[in-house]
């Protein structure tokens, strides 16, 4: 699920932003943006400030952007992986598509109930002397408690809407949000506890000998102080340590044969 | 395995019972997906490899700069001396480790500390190829407001900056030109030993030459207790490197922490330098001005005598011009007639032949260097007359006229006319024609002038001409100094410690005296013989202890 068309993302990205697309041609990108996505993308606070305290509605800038590197022109932004635009775009994403309820869209004229799952999508690092990173997308059925591995994958052909479809109602959780999320919790300690971890030994050992070399450096002299603040850092770039960091999560409200 | 230590992350659920509780804002499903599939490409799956080259597609990294990174970050833990020779890239590699750490979220708070008149050039480096959003220091930012700052020393060390710096945790520190910390006793080693960082990068072209003590403290800023304590350390090897025998475990040390890629291993080396030395003579008028000054001693002081014989060897404007200012009451019947004679002087012999020169380039782009502004302004001048067009560039050029004579020349000019002061920090890649129009008298100097064009990314083998003019001072230089010491066809990255080695502090007043303390030429020529002489000595001796880091 890993983005593999950067031009059909920033199409989706700036749709599903309401932008108008002006141009839309092989490798360039015309998009008229949205007073918000101005705000977001094109760094002029202060002409935002300026323009509404004058009482003008304001005129949000259109943005071309490359997507092929043969057809850049000088004149546009190449926008690439690593490039600062993309960058902005990605972390505005991460900061404001975090929280979701959601409710799979049922065609029916009968009462159809939708079961309650919190899902949410977690990145693992582990940081030994180097570090990676491993993503785990969980999901939790909130009335009966079975657990799900790969809901995003499961999901992406699915529509899902924050609406509820006619005729749809919801089954209320049995779980309360606190405890699931502490079984997800728990399974991903395990998880992470069943692996083999050589990186992390690796990581201990090498920090023991570089403190090991540091107190014969400072054998001879009184400068304990230094020698503390040299372990702390050799501590700090050591010392192995994992890390759970929800990407984003939810409430979504499945029909009974979902997943 | 027990005992490692997890973070969890608390604030999610709560924020999202909140979120929950005021009914939203919610994600919409592509919007949610597409949160996901961006976390999922920006992650490193893997504790080996460079993410960054992922993300600088603009780059074009040469292979040893490659390597280079991942032995700094997978080998050595992102503590490491670059040590790389002159015109290599060292900069490309520290920015390539420092986006590599930056990107996998390693390091968020960065202190880059290079010389003052650098500053610039790394900010714009930094930014412009690997989007490292660094500032340069200014008064109004306090120290804890941005991530990436580059400041010079002088700064950083200087009351208030010194107290807030140290009270910062930098994720990386990098000190570029850190053969100037080498000195255990100096306040910058200790401020620099004091400041609280996790990775570390100390950048120096000149590690090995210097004696090894030195080498000594630079690794105790990354590595302290890599290479013993320092009594034992002086006790095993001695303060002195001309003493030193070679020592196959000691040599295993060093390389642990440091990585120095030269020309010749890297896929640098197929650039050639190709030399040629353009001899011309002066016409009898010339010649007949020449040596009215040369006897002029009773005249001028000897120093200065020098300087008009080299000026009139670039221009009749550069000699003429000092001539003018040193006329007063005493010299004006002595001085007069030699302006007139020089104000009667036919175009510079060099000057047609730089123009023949260019003619022969084609279109190429040529850059010109030249010690003496008023050689400058009067090149350009006659250039143009023959339908050449050039810009000049100066070291005192603010820095948007810098980057706007650069455009110029790399887009209309086809020649560009530099003096000294210009020779360095600007790259010029893009060109590989270079007329040396007179010599420095240093050759550090002319090394420097090489490198703007001999460096990491120039495609083509590089044309380097030199003219000099025969039976003038010019001539002792070229085949007695440089010459001899080889110095156009072989890099000698370390000449400047080569110099400290033999305590030349300034090669150029070096040279000077010996013109002005010789009775004759011949004794000048054996005089400048024996000082290349003793270069080529010491040299021969560095070269022998290169193993110490290859």
């Amino acid at each position: 699920m890993e983005i593999n068309d950067l031009h059909t993302f920033l199409y989706d990205y700036f749709t599903a932003h309401h932008c108008e697309i002006v141009l839309n041609q092989n490798g360039m990108l015309t998009v008229q943006l949205t007073e918000e996505m101005d705000r977001a993308l094109m760094n002029r606070p202060f002409y935002w400030h300026y323009i509404k305290k004058m009482g003008h509605p304001g005129e949000p800038k259109q943005l071309t952007l490359i997507t092929n590197p043969e057809k850049r022109d000088g004149k546009h932004e190449w926008i690439h992986y690593g490039s600062p635009r993309l960058h902005q775009i990605v972390n505005h994403l991460r900061d404001h598509e975090k929280y979701t309820k959601l409710f799979e869209r049922v065609e029916t004229y009968k009462n159809q109930a939708l079961f309650p799952w919190l899902i949410a999508n977690i990145k693992i690092s582990y940081q030994g002397k180097q570090k990676k990173d491993e993503m785990v997308s969980i999901g939790l059925h909130l009335v009966n408690g079975t657990m799900r591995l790969k809901m995003m994958e499961e999901l992406q052909y699915k529509e899902l809407q924050n609406t509820i479809s006619d005729y749809c109602y919801t089954i209320t959780p049995m779980i309360k949000l606190h405890s699931g999320f502490k079984r997800i919790e728990k399974v991903l300690e395990t998880y992470v506890d069943d692996q083999d971890h050589d990186w992390a030994l690796q990581s201990q050992k090498t920090m023991a000998e570089e403190i090991d070399l540091l107190s014969h450096f400072y054998k001879n002299k009184t400068d304990e102080e230094t020698m503390q603040k040299e372990i702390s850092e050799i501590k700090k770039r050591y010392s192995p340590y994992i890390k759970f960091d929800v990407i984003n999560g939810g409430l979504f409200y499945l029909a009974e044969n979902a997943v | 395995m027990r005992h490692i230590d997890i973070q969890k992350d608390t604030s999610f659920v709560n924020e999202f019972e909140e979120t929950l509780h005021t009914e939203g804002p919610f994600s919409s499903w592509k919007l949610f997906q597409m949160n996901y599939q961006a976390a999922l490409t920006t992650m490193a799956p893997s504790f080996e490899g460079l993410k960054a080259l992922d993300y600088l597609p603009q780059m074009d990294f040469m292979e040893h700069q490659i390597s280079s990174a991942r032995k700094a970050i997978e080998e050595m833990n992102g503590r490491a001396i670059l040590a790389d020779e002159v015109g290599l890239g060292k900069t490309i590699e520290a920015g390539l480790i420092l986006k590599e750490y930056m990107l996998r979220g390693l390091v968020k708070k960065a202190l880059i500390i290079v010389p003052a008149s650098l500053v610039n050039q790394w900010a714009k480096e930094l930014n412009e190829k690997f989007y490292i959003p660094a500032v340069t220091f200014r008064k109004s930012y306090p120290w804890d407001q941005y991530d990436v700052i580059i400041t010079s020393i002088d700064t950083a060390k200087r009351s208030p900056h010194r107290e807030q710096i140290l009270e910062q945790d930098y994720d990386m520190l990098l000190v570029d030109e850190a053969h100037k910390l080498k000195n255990h006793k100096t306040k910058n080693f200790a401020f620099v030993k004091s400041l609280k960082k996790k990775y570390c990068l100390l950048l120096t072209a000149t590690p090995v030459q210097n004696r090894l003590v030195e080498i000594f403290n630079l690794v105790s800023i990354l590595k302290p207790g890599h290479l013993g304590d320092y009594d034992s350390f002086l006790k095993q090897y001695g303060k002195d490197r001309n003493s030193l025998k070679e020592d196959a475990y000691l040599k295993q040390l060093v390389q642990k922490v440091m990585i120095r890629n030269t020309r010749q291993n890297t896929q640098f080396d197929h650039i050639k330098r190709n030399i040629e030395t353009i001899w011309l003579d002066f016409g009898s008028e010339e010649k007949k001005v020449y040596e009215q000054l040369d006897n002029s001693t009773d005249t001028f002081p000897a120093f200065s005598k020098i300087t008009l014989l080299r000026e009139l060897c670039s221009s009749r404007e550069a000699c003429y011009l000092s001539l003018k200012k040193m006329i007063n009451a005493n010299t004006e019947q002595k001085v007069e007639p030699i302006t007139t004679a020089i104000e009667q002087l036919p175009q510079h012999v060099k000057a047609a032949k730089t123009v023949e020169l260019i003619k022969q380039f084609n279109d190429r782009k040529v850059i010109i260097f030249t010690e003496y502004r008023a050689t400058q302004v009067y090149l350009q001048w006659y250039l143009k007359e023959n339908g050449i067009l050039s810009v000049p560039y100066r070291g005192g050029f603010n820095k948007g006229k810098k980057d706007w004579m650069r455009q110029l020349f790399e887009t209309k000019a086809q020649v560009l006319i530099a003096t000294e002061a210009g020779g360095e920090g600007i790259n010029l890649q893009f060109c590989n024609y270079l007329i040396n129009y007179d010599l420095p008298w240093n050759p550090m100097r002319l090394e420097q002038r090489i490198g703007r064009v001999h460096r990491y990314g120039q495609k083509n083998d590089v044309h380097i001409f030199n003219m000099a003019i025969r039976g003038t001072v010019e001539e002792h230089i070229m085949t007695l100094l440089y010459e001899k010491i080889k110095l156009f066809e072989q890099v000698i990255g370390n000449l400047d410690s080569i110099l400290a080695e033999l305590n030349i502090n300034d090669i150029e007043s070096e040279i000077q005296s010996i013109f002005s303390t010789s009775s004759s030429s011949g004794e000048a020529k054996i005089k400048l013989n024996n000082l290349s002489s003793v270069i080529n000595l010491t040299h021969q001796q560095a070269e022998q202890e290169e193993h110490y880091g290859n």
